[in-house]
């Protein structure tokens, strides 16, 4: 594979739609763009692309300008030498899987062309179907052939639109498997498209979290999971237990913070720059709420013991969902539980248990209340 | 399974290529074709424009005119007005033959003509009936007023008065009986006098005021009856023609020959009356 | 039966089709894949001759290409000969009645193109032109079979443009469906009858052969649409 380029995107429009994006995407790197439905996503990976043209901005691609609003230069998708993968696919359904494939081999002498298309078929694992029409392919069987289509072009950057939305669940899971090994030997730049925090958590390097146009945050998924910017990422990463506080006490040299929710004390390994008295937003992942915390009679620094009452424990396979009320304080707390736990521990509604937060995945939200000031 | 073949993807696509390789040189010489060929036969025999409602007659002469002269005309039989625009704006036609007199004088004051032309024939009028109709034909037309004071006439055919001059002289003859207003409910016109003909043979009207020319032949009589109307009843109607200015030999010649007494028969056959004043011009 | 004139109306209905088709396919192209301001107007405009009677159709285009226009002074300047009586004549008015046949089928057939297939074509690196052979022409394929079948039976049908552009003159612009009326007005049903029967044959196995072919070409296409 040729081409240890990054890709360097700095866009922004107004209309027709608001979109705003400044991030890079290394050679070998998998970066992943989520966010909610209609947010950009779609729009900015075909900007990349050279499908749309955005307002302003530029976007590089290496060496190469591929896009220029100041200089009114702007490279057509053939130019550019990308790899495209629609969310639907966009196979050619009068063309065999092989002649899609072939469709990408432009660059190709004629003569090697089949040859060519054979192997990046058997390169993502596609053996033995190279002339069925891609109505008689399965979902995951169209996806391979048009990564490989996308693969033979041998881009310079790679480009996927929620590559997994349209494939049922076994097939995800084997396919996360092939990107992950793929991405180990492409050095191109990979930007992927996804609603799916997990999926990006599993697969992408870096992640960006665009919504309604905006860029909230970028960084690595866990980073972004466990330390997101603002209360609108904090949603978007799907974290529900967002609470108000009230700052207490700070130890800066021993990384704590001390806060209230309503009565009880809730201390935090997080120590961004506050006041005492200020309000606070915080928030806490599920990993961070522990049920079974209870049954060790072992007390640390690093428990925030909380009396709850369980309002409801919703059994959804391997998984529940249990909302409970924090004594005292009037707020829900949302937790996911491992059922053979729920069951372990004998959990029903309207009991009355003990919960603990872990401290250090407790998060302070910077600019404390600004969800409602927006 | 040929078609199938044909369209099979390793087949299409190559011959796709070549066909658009060859397409736009196809496509100029298509225009190229179109624009320049003169693709008509017989260019070389004149058109001639004639009223539909005489074309029975029209069509005896020109025959007769071949056999004798070795020459042969085209002639399109239409309506006198449509004639008019086309010759106003470069129909090829040498010669109009029209049902009246104003068309030819339209296009006389236009420019479009040798000279004011001059009268062939004097058209009559027959009140028809197709077979089996309730209508009783009198020349009188008091069979008609009897239907319609039965209130058993549904429909009734003229030519339009607005544009054909049989259908005009058609109005004549009922407002002088006095059935114009009665018979308005049931008054079906046609186009032209052909078409009013044809309302009144189809069986879908029971009788109309047609052109005496157009009923006489063959294959009206052979579907219908009719009586000849008093020619009191009505203006008469002055059939006029007219030469253009770039009428050829053969066409002059035609002229002629439809004032020729060979022609002037033929037209008493189909029930045509004789300008009295025919040599006065023209000729 | 009037030999001649059936030929002039096949050779007019083939002449039609030829021109006007790939002219379809640019025209239904570009409404099919551009928004604009205005584009209802335009596609109100390109349903006019549908709405308009033929033989208005036929007095306006008597005006606007015979010898008193500019057009009709040009063209006779430059080739000697006139459009309006002739058969170049009918080939252009032909052509413009038809365009609502030929460009409504052609343009939903690229509207139904999905953005997908033609984002990946164009990232596959394919210019703009091989796109249109290897990937849309394909696929609308039905769309143009249909615009071709609706243009070829109008224009075999057509009667009031002709007559009024063409003059009825036999061996130039005398159609079928004129010496079809011809017939009638001179009580040669005969005749009529002989004639209707052979163009109404000839048009139906046109239609049905259009429509299997359709069904064959259209089969593997539909199938395969998510």
């Amino acid at each position: 594979m040729p081409r240890n380029v990054d890709l360097i995107c700095d866009i922004s429009q107004i209309s027709p739609i608001p979109l705003e994006a400044h991030f890079s995407c290394r050679a070998g790197e998998v970066l992943a763009v989520v966010g909610p439905s209609g947010g950009g996503k779609t729009t900015l990976l075909r900007m990349i692309a050279g499908l749309t043209l955005p307002q302003q901005g530029h976007i590089h691609c290496g060496d190469v300008l591929w896009f220029d609003a100041k200089q009114s230069i702007s490279l057509t998708p053939q130019q550019r030498h990308i790899g495209y993968m629609p969310q639907n696919f966009g196979l050619f359904p009068h063309l065999s899987a092989l002649d899609n494939v072939i469709s990408g081999l432009d660059h190709v002498p004629k003569a090697l062309r089949k040859q060519r298309a054979v192997d990046w078929l058997a390169r993502v694992n596609l053996h033995g179907l190279p002339d069925r029409l891609p109505a008689q392919l399965s979902g995951g069987q169209r996806q391979r052939v048009a990564l490989a289509r996308a693969l033979a072009r041998e881009p310079a950057i790679l480009l996927l639109d929620e590559p997994f939305s349209a494939v049922d669940r076994e097939t995800r899971e084997r396919l996360y498997i092939e990107l992950a090994r793929l991405k180990q030997q492409l050095s191109i730049p990979v930007v992927m498209v996804t609603h799916d925090i997990h999926e990006a958590s599993l697969l992408a390097d870096k992640m960006i979290l665009i919504s309604q146009g905006q860029m909230l945050q970028q960084g690595k998924p866990f980073e972004v999971l466990s330390h997101p910017n603002n209360e609108a990422v904090a949603r978007q990463m799907g974290l529900r237990n967002i609470f108000d506080g009230q700052v207490v006490e700070q130890d800066i040299e021993r990384n704590m913070t001390w806060f209230t929710l309503g009565d009880e004390l809730i201390v935090s390994d997080s120590v961004p720059a506050l006041t005492i008295g200020q309000s606070i937003r915080w928030v806490i992942p599920n990993q961070g709420i522990r049920f079974n915390a209870i049954s060790s009679a072992r007390l640390c620094k690093s428990l925030n013991k909380l009396e709850v009452l369980i309002e409801s424990v919703l059994v959804m396979g391997e998984s529940s969902r249990i909302i409970a009320s924090v004594v005292g304080t009037g707020s829900m707390i949302n937790a996911d539980v491992p059922t053979h736990l729920v069951h372990k521990l004998a959990l029903g509604a309207g009991m009355k248990t003990s919960i603990a937060l872990k401290s250090e995945q407790i998060h302070i939200l910077s600019n404390g209340r600004e969800s409602s000031q927006h | 399974m040929f078609l199938r073949n044909i369209i099979n993807t390793q087949f299409f696509y190559p011959l796709v290529r070549r066909l658009r390789a060859g397409g736009i040189s196809l496509l100029c010489a298509v225009i190229g074709l179109v624009g320049f060929s003169s693709v008509s036969v017989a260019s070389d025999a004149p058109a001639i424009a004639a009223a539909a409602s005489i074309q029975f007659a029209i069509t005896e002469i020109a025959r007769r005119f071949q056999q004798q002269t070795g020459l042969s005309v085209r002639i399109s039989y239409g309506s006198s007005g449509n004639f008019v625009t086309q010759i106003k704006h470069g129909a090829p036609f040498e010669m109009m033959l029209s049902a009246d007199e104003v068309y030819i004088n339209q296009l006389h004051q236009a420019g479009f003509t040798q000279d004011e032309g001059v009268i062939y024939a004097i058209g009559r009028l027959a009140l028809a009936a197709p077979k089996g109709s309730a209508l009783i034909l009198d020349s009188d037309l008091v069979g008609l007023t009897q239907l319609i004071e039965d209130g058993k006439l549904s429909r009734f055919a003229i030519a339009n008065p607005d544009h054909a001059p049989y259908g005009e002289s058609a109005r004549d003859v009922l407002k002088a009986k006095g059935l114009w207003d009665a018979l308005q409910p049931s008054l079906i016109l046609g186009e032209n006098a052909a078409q009013a003909a044809q309302f009144t043979i189809s069986g879908s009207t029971q009788g109309g005021i047609l052109a005496l020319s157009l009923v006489l032949t063959p294959e009206f009589t052979k579907r219908g009856d009719y009586v000849v109307i008093p020619d009191a009843l009505y203006h008469p109607i002055n059939q006029r023609m007219a030469l253009m200015p770039h009428a050829s030999a053969t066409t002059e010649r035609f002229y002629h020959y439809m004032q020729s007494p060979a022609a002037q028969e033929i037209l008493t056959q189909f029930g045509f009356n004789l300008p009295k004043t025919v040599t006065e011009k023209g000729d | 039966m009037d030999w001649q004139a059936l030929w002039l109306s096949v050779k007019l209905s083939c002449f039609t089709v030829i021109l006007l088709i790939p002219l379809a396919i640019i025209v239904g192209r570009w409404l099919a894949y551009r928004q604009f301001k205005g584009k209802s107007w335009l596609e109100a405009l390109i349903m006019v001759p549908l709405v308009l009677p033929p033989t208005v159709i036929g007095y306006y285009l008597l005006v606007g290409l015979g010898n008193q226009s500019v057009i009709g002074q040009w063209v006779e300047q430059l080739t000697g000969q006139q459009l309006v009586f002739h058969f170049s004549g009918l080939v252009i008015a032909s052509i413009i009645v038809n365009i609502p046949f030929a460009v409504q089928p052609i343009q939903r057939a690229f509207e139904t193109i999905p953005m997908d297939i033609r984002d990946a074509a164009a990232c596959c690196g394919m210019s703009r032109l091989r796109i249109f052979f290897r990937v849309e022409l394909p696929m609308i394929w039905p769309g143009v079979l249909t615009a071709m079948v609706l243009c070829f039976s109008h224009v075999l049908g057509e009667f009031g443009v002709v007559l009024m552009l063409g003059g009825n003159i036999a061996g130039e612009t005398k159609t079928i469906s004129i010496a079809i009326y011809d017939s009638v007005q001179a009580f040669d049903f005969d005749s009529a009858g002989m004639m209707s029967l052979v163009l109404l044959l000839f048009a139906v196995s046109a239609l049905a052969l259009t429509t299997s072919m359709s069904k064959r070409l259209g089969g593997h296409n539909s199938a395969s649409q998510r």
